[in-house]
C-alpha cells in the first residue's frame, strides 16, 4: 500500500483503520513515510512559491523535522569545535540545543503577545524547519572551512542566514497587525543570526 | 386530575409540553479566573500593546538620557518587548564581540579557543540587570516608599536605559584600552542620568527616597566593571 501521498484522516474510523494498518507495516516504510512527510514539508517551507494557501499546510505540525535539524546542527558544531577537553564539546551541544528550543519557544510567545493568533506548536514547528539552511552552512563550513579565508566564509553563512530569516519572516508578520511587523519579525532574525554566528565561529 | 400514566412530557407544574422546536442556544462558560493570573499569557499581552514606533520614540528618550521625557514617551502604557529584546540583544553582543575583541588580539589566530563560558555569564548578568534588579527597586519603592509607579514602569525604564550599551559595546570590540574605558563611561553616564532624572521627581520627595539612588548608581557601575574585566580584558601576550 502506498501511504506517501496519503492526506491526513478526516474522520475516527480512518484513523483507526490507518492505525491497525501502521500497526501491520514494516519499520522501514514507517521510517520512509515519516521522512518524505518531513521532506515535503521542507520543501514547503523553504521553497515560497510552494505556499499557494496561505501556510494552511502548516497545521500539520510536527516537531520530528526540527529535532532531526537541531541535533544534526548540534552535533555537527560541537564535533566540529576544537577542544583539548570534551568540555567544549558538550558545552556547544547544550549550547546549541537549548538555544534552538528555548528560542523557538520565545519567538513564538512574543508573538502571541504580540497578539498573533497562532498555535504555538505551528511556529515552532515553521521555526524549526527553517533551521535547516543553518544546517547547510554549518556543514559547509566544517568540511570546507579551514581551507577558505573568512572573507569566503561569510558568503555561505549570510546566504544560509538570509534563506532562513526570509522563509519564516513571512509567516510569523503575516500573524500580528501591520503596525506590530518589525516587532515580531526582529527576535525571529536575532535568534538565526544567533545560530548563523555560531556555524561560523566553531 | 393529573394523569400519571400518560407519555406526555409534563414540566414541573404538570401541564403538558407540545412540542418544542429545539432552538440551539450556544453555551458559553464564562472563563474561569484563573489560580494564578501572573502566569497567564494574558496578563502579559498589555504590557505588548505597543507599535514598531512607540519602541522607537523610547529608544530615542533613552538616548537623549537628560531629558525627562520618558515617563510622557511611555504614557502609562510600559512595555515589556523593549526590555527583554534589548536585554537579549546585548547578550549576543558580548558574547560575539567578546570573543572577537580577544580574537583581534591574539597572535596565534589558527587556534584560538572560543569562551562559551561568555554565554552563561552574559545571560546571568544581563537579565539580573534588566529584571531582577529593577523588579526588587520597583516592589521597595511602589511598596515601602509609596511611589506612584509601579513594579513594570521601572522594569520598562531599566529595560530602556541599557538600549545605549548595544552601541557602547559594538564599539567596544576595538582592542584598545582606553577607547573601550571611555566607551563604556558613556554608557555609564548616559543609562544612570537616565534612570535619575526620570525618578527625580520621587527621590526628591523624601531622605528614604533619595536613598534609592544609590543602588541605581552601585548597580549601573557593578555592570560595567563586570563588562570591562570579564568580556573586554585586554590580555596581551606575554614572552615566557
Amino acid at each position: 500500500m502506498d501511504y506517501t501521498n496519503q492526506r491526513p484522516p478526516q474522520n475516527y474510523s480512518q484513523m483507526d483503520d490507518q492505525k491497525t494498518q501502521d500497526l501491520e507495516e514494516s519499520v522501514s516504510e514507517t521510517i520512509m513515510r515519516d521522512l518524505k512527510m518531513i521532506a515535503y514539508k521542507l520543501k514547503y517551507v523553504l521553497i515560497p512559491k510552494e505556499q499557494e494557501d496561505n501556510g494552511k499546510e502548516l497545521r500539520n505540525w510536527d516537531l520530528w523535522g526540527p529535532l532531526i535539524f537541531c541535533l544534526v546542527l548540534a552535533m555537527t558544531l560541537s564535533f566540529k569545535a576544537e577542544s583539548t577537553t570534551t568540555s567544549t564539546k558538550s558545552d556547544v551541544f547544550a549550547i546549541i540545543f537549548v538555544l534552538i528550543w528555548v528560542g523557538a519557544f520565545i519567538v513564538t510567545l512574543n508573538a502571541q503577545l504580540l497578539g498573533g493568533k497562532v498555535s504555538f506548536f505551528q511556529s515552532v514547528c515553521l521555526l524549526g524547519y527553517c533551521v535547516f539552511p543553518i544546517n547547510i552552512e554549518a556543514i559547509i563550513i566544517a568540511f570546507f572551512g579551514s581551507y577558505l579565508p573568512f572573507l569566503v566564509k561569510l558568503i555561505p553563512v549570510f546566504l544560509c542566514f538570509a534563506w532562513s530569516a526570509y522563509s519564516s519572516v513571512g509567516f510569523m508578520a503575516s500573524l500580528v497587525p501591520p503596525h506590530k511587523k518589525k516587532l515580531a519579525v526582529y527576535p525571529v532574525f536575532l535568534f538565526y543570526l544567533f545560530l548563523s554566528w555560531f556555524s561560523l565561529i566553531v | 386530575m393529573q394523569n400519571f400514566g400518560s407519555n406526555d412530557d409534563l414540566d414541573e407544574k404538570g401541564h403538558v409540553m407540545t412540542e418544542q422546536p429545539k432552538i440551539k442556544v450556544k453555551f458559553e462558560p464564562k472563563p474561569k479566573p484563573s489560580a494564578c493570573p501572573i502566569c497567564t499569557v494574558e496578563y502579559y499581552q498589555k504590557f505588548f500593546d505597543i507599535e514598531q514606533r512607540d519602541v522607537y520614540m523610547r529608544v530615542r528618550c533613552s538616548l537623549l538620557s537628560w531629558k525627562p521625557e520618558f515617563q510622557q514617551c511611555v504614557a502609562k502604557n510600559p512595555d515589556l518587548w523593549g526590555p527583554l529584546w534589548i536585554s537579549t540583544t546585548i547578550i549576543f553582543i558580548l558574547f560575539a564581540g567578546g570573543n572577537l575583541s580577544r580574537f583581534l588580539l591574539e597572535e596565534d589566530k589558527k587556534h584560538f579557543q572560543y569562551e562559551y563560558n561568555y554565554m552563561y555569564v552574559a545571560v546571568f548578568l544581563v537579565y539580573a540587570m534588566a529584571f531582577v534588579i529593577p523588579i526588587i527597586l520597583g516592589v521597595i519603592m511602589k511598596y515601602i516608599l509609596k511611589s506612584e509607579l509601579g513594579v513594570f514602569d521601572i522594569v520598562c525604564m531599566y529595560g530602556y536605559s541599557l538600549s545605549v550599551y548595544i552601541f557602547v559595546l559594538i564599539l567596544c570590540i576595538i582592542p584598545y584600552n582606553e577607547a573601550q574605558w571611555f566607551f563604556l563611561m558613556s554608557g555609564l553616564a548616559n543609562s544612570t542620568i537616565f534612570l535619575l532624572v526620570n525618578l527625580w521627581d520621587f527621590i526628591k520627595k523624601s531622605k528614604p527616597a533619595l536613598m534609592i539612588a544609590i543602588p541605581i548608581i552601585v548597580f549601573n557601575v557593578a555592570l560595567i566593571l563586570c563588562f570591562k574585566f570579564y568580556f573586554f580584558r585586554l590580555i596581551y601576550a606575554v614572552d615566557d
